[in-house]
């Protein structure tokens, strides 16, 4: 077994090594209930980041995800008490559609994606903002029970969530390696200039990456609205951070191409297990965001494919 | 090219035309968004996010690009409002002391941006941006998530102190950009940030040190940042981890609104100021003219677009990421 072949494998043993040095130090950290419980909260987060792997396995990025699902937790408010349960319709489709407008401006127009993304998420906080009138917005308890009560609930001691997080990666994966969409979204990743010379519309494929990206970004502000029975513009304000952290620690590179949404998958539960250690170990919440920083520079210099950047811009 | 539409012209005074017709459009729609308390009102929100914008344009001139500066600007105030009640809580007889602590702080930190950068080769915009992340933590750590104030009423007088009608951190602010314009066109840094930013390996060719250059172009955008958060402590009287909140998506828009190419090589300092007033007179024309300024975000997403798209060069461009 050559460097190459365990760096594939890496994200498992850390994951592996972590849950060890954890369930030493604390062992109620093991027991199943804890284990699923902990698995349940992280799932919006993974959501986001599941979308997240598109954009960047097509060497993108989409920062616009964190205001995305801001906009939707309003949006969901809002409607919920006039559409019922056709608001998750009306939430998917503004989330498919703003990412194809991300994906638009950076095909079509040459806007490089950080940019474009950026440029697309103040247009989501914008919305956020005039749909709530800069207010927190609660849902009413009753028909937010009856419409999605399925989403948050538990089967047994498996918390309904985890569900929906299957059946997501289930579909997300089938993409990724048995339809054809998944094969270009490689190539793309791969090689744009070759994946473009083999006649592989490439724009057309990165718009319909960061769609999805959009989309699962907005399921992900759904859940999270439902959970908390309400929106705001700034509510999932935190978002964006483990979200990338995510992807980049389960080994999507930036640079894109290899990875994907198993990956990401494992980077979500990293992230989990990180977050609930500082726990376990006395670390201030306060110190968080600062460790993630850095986890993520780590991350990013260690997947990073060099050979393909030219210059480093 | 030639003629006077050509692309250089456009591109140099688009963005000023932009500016004299946006303000032309308001006062129109009600004159007294041209009366000096107006005014006074836009130099003071300009200020802060002139500094950032300031500091981000040399990094964008050298074709890289820096998303740190919220994180930079919270730490950065954090620390000054720290450090500045450390030393007596007053601007004399030592709390001045406080500012060049600070505004070196700024480069030491956006030097650390640059060192992961060129060093560990990851991209600028990803670089910046976990650094970002990193000083907005550090600064949630050092405070606890408290706010720090400051009620000197000297140092205040940045804010309070009123020369001709407008307070003495415009006129500091003023006297930052000809720093800037001064560093771009008559230092050998400035010049060299146009040679790597008109083209890496050229510059590389000629025998300028890429990498030392980049990691001075991050630091002095650090400086800039760490001048605008002494500025916003001053506006505001306090600070905390959210301060910087917000300075990213519009200082970025600024600079390129204002005409400076994503690619790098491509405007400079006076771009930056036509730019940040454009930002900083919609924003205030929208309320002057009733519209609610939730709007403000939107609307800069949308101008951000057009103005990149306006600037790019199609045939220049193989494709982008």
């Amino acid at each position: 077994m050559n460097l190459q072949q365990i760096r594939q494998y890496m994200p498992w043993i850390a994951l592996v090594v972590l849950v060890a040095l954890v369930g030493i130090a604390n062992p109620g950290f093991l027991r199943p209930a804890n284990l699923l419980g902990l698995a349940g909260d992280i799932v919006p987060l993974f959501i986001m980041a599941l979308g997240l792997t598109f954009a960047i396995y097509i060497g993108g990025i989409d920062l616009s995800v964190q205001s995305m699902a801001n906009m939707i937790t309003v949006v969901a408010s809002v409607y919920l008490a006039s559409l019922g349960g056709w608001v998750a319709v009306l939430c998917v489709g503004a989330g498919f559609a703003l990412g194809m407008l991300s994906g638009f401006v950076t095909t079509r127009l040459f806007v490089p994606s950080f940019i474009s993304t950026l440029a697309v998420g103040g247009i989501c906080f914008s919305i956020a903002q005039w749909l709530s009138g800069n207010r927190a917005l609660n849902m009413d308890a009753e028909q937010r029970n009856a419409v999605f009560g399925w989403m948050i609930g538990r089967t047994g001691i498996i918390p309904n969530e985890l569900f929906i997080a299957g059946a997501l990666l289930a579909i997300c994966l089938f993409i990724e390696r048995r339809t054809t969409l998944g094969r270009a979204f490689k190539a793309v990743g791969a090689g744009e200039l070759a994946a473009r010379a083999s006649g592989i519309n490439v724009a057309r494929y990165k718009i319909l990456a960061f769609a999805i990206s959009g989309a699962l970004a907005a399921i992900a502000g759904l859940m999270f609205s439902v959970k908390l029975s309400g929106g705001a513009p700034t509510i999932a304000n935190g978002f964006l951070l483990p979200a990338i952290v995510a992807v980049l620690v389960g080994g999507t590179p930036l640079t894109g191409g290899v990875g994907g949404v198993l990956n990401t998958m494992i980077g979500t539960l990293i992230v989990a297990v990180i977050r609930a250690s500082m726990l376990y170990f006395g670390i201030e919440a306060t110190q968080q965001q600062m460790l993630f920083g850095l986890v993520l520079i780590v991350a990013i210099a260690t997947t990073i494919d060099r050979s393909k950047l030219r210059t480093v811009k | 090219m030639g003629g006077i539409l050509s692309r250089e012209n456009i591109i140099r005074w688009a963005a000023l035309l932009v500016l004299l017709a946006l303000i032309a459009l308001f006062t129109a729609l009600n004159p007294a968004f041209l009366s000096q308390r107006n005014l006074a009102r836009i130099a003071i929100a300009a200020a802060p996010a002139m500094m950032v914008a300031l500091g981000v344009t040399f990094v964008i001139v050298m074709g890289s690009i820096d998303l740190s500066m919220e994180g930079a600007v919270s730490l950065a105030a954090v620390l000054f409002c720290l450090l500045f009640v450390k030393l007596g809580g007053a601007l004399l007889p030592w709390g001045w002391l406080a500012v060049p602590v600070i505004v070196l702080f700024g480069a030491f930190y956006g030097m650390l941006t640059g060192l992961v950068h060129v060093r560990l080769k990851i991209p600028s915009f990803m670089a910046s941006l976990a650094m970002g992340f990193v000083g907005t933590g550090a600064a949630v750590m050092i405070t606890g998530g408290e706010i720090v104030r400051i009620g000197d009423s000297t140092f205040r007088m940045l804010l309070t102190w009123r020369i001709l009608g407008y307070p003495l951190m415009v006129y500091v602010a003023i006297a930052c950009i000809f720093v800037a314009l001064f560093i771009q066109k008559h230092t050998v840094l400035g010049r060299n940030f146009y040679a790597i930013g008109g083209g890496e390996e050229l510059a590389h060719a000629s025998g300028v040190n890429v990498r030392a250059v980049r990691i001075a172009g991050f630091a002095l955008a650090g400086a800039f940042y760490a001048i605008g958060a002494i500025f916003q402590v001053a506006k505001l009287g306090q600070a905390e981890a959210a301060t910087g909140a917000n300075f990213m998506f519009v200082s970025i828009t600024s600079v390129v609104v204002g005409g400076v190419a994503l690619w790098g090589g491509v405007g400079g300092v006076w771009n930056a100021v036509v730019g940040v007033l454009i930002v900083n007179v919609i924003a205030n024309g929208m309320v002057v003219i009733g519209l609610p300024n939730f709007l403000q975000d939107g609307v800069l997403g949308v101008l951000v677009i057009l103005a990149v798209v306006l600037a790019t060069d199609r045939r220049a461009v193989a494709f982008v990421k």
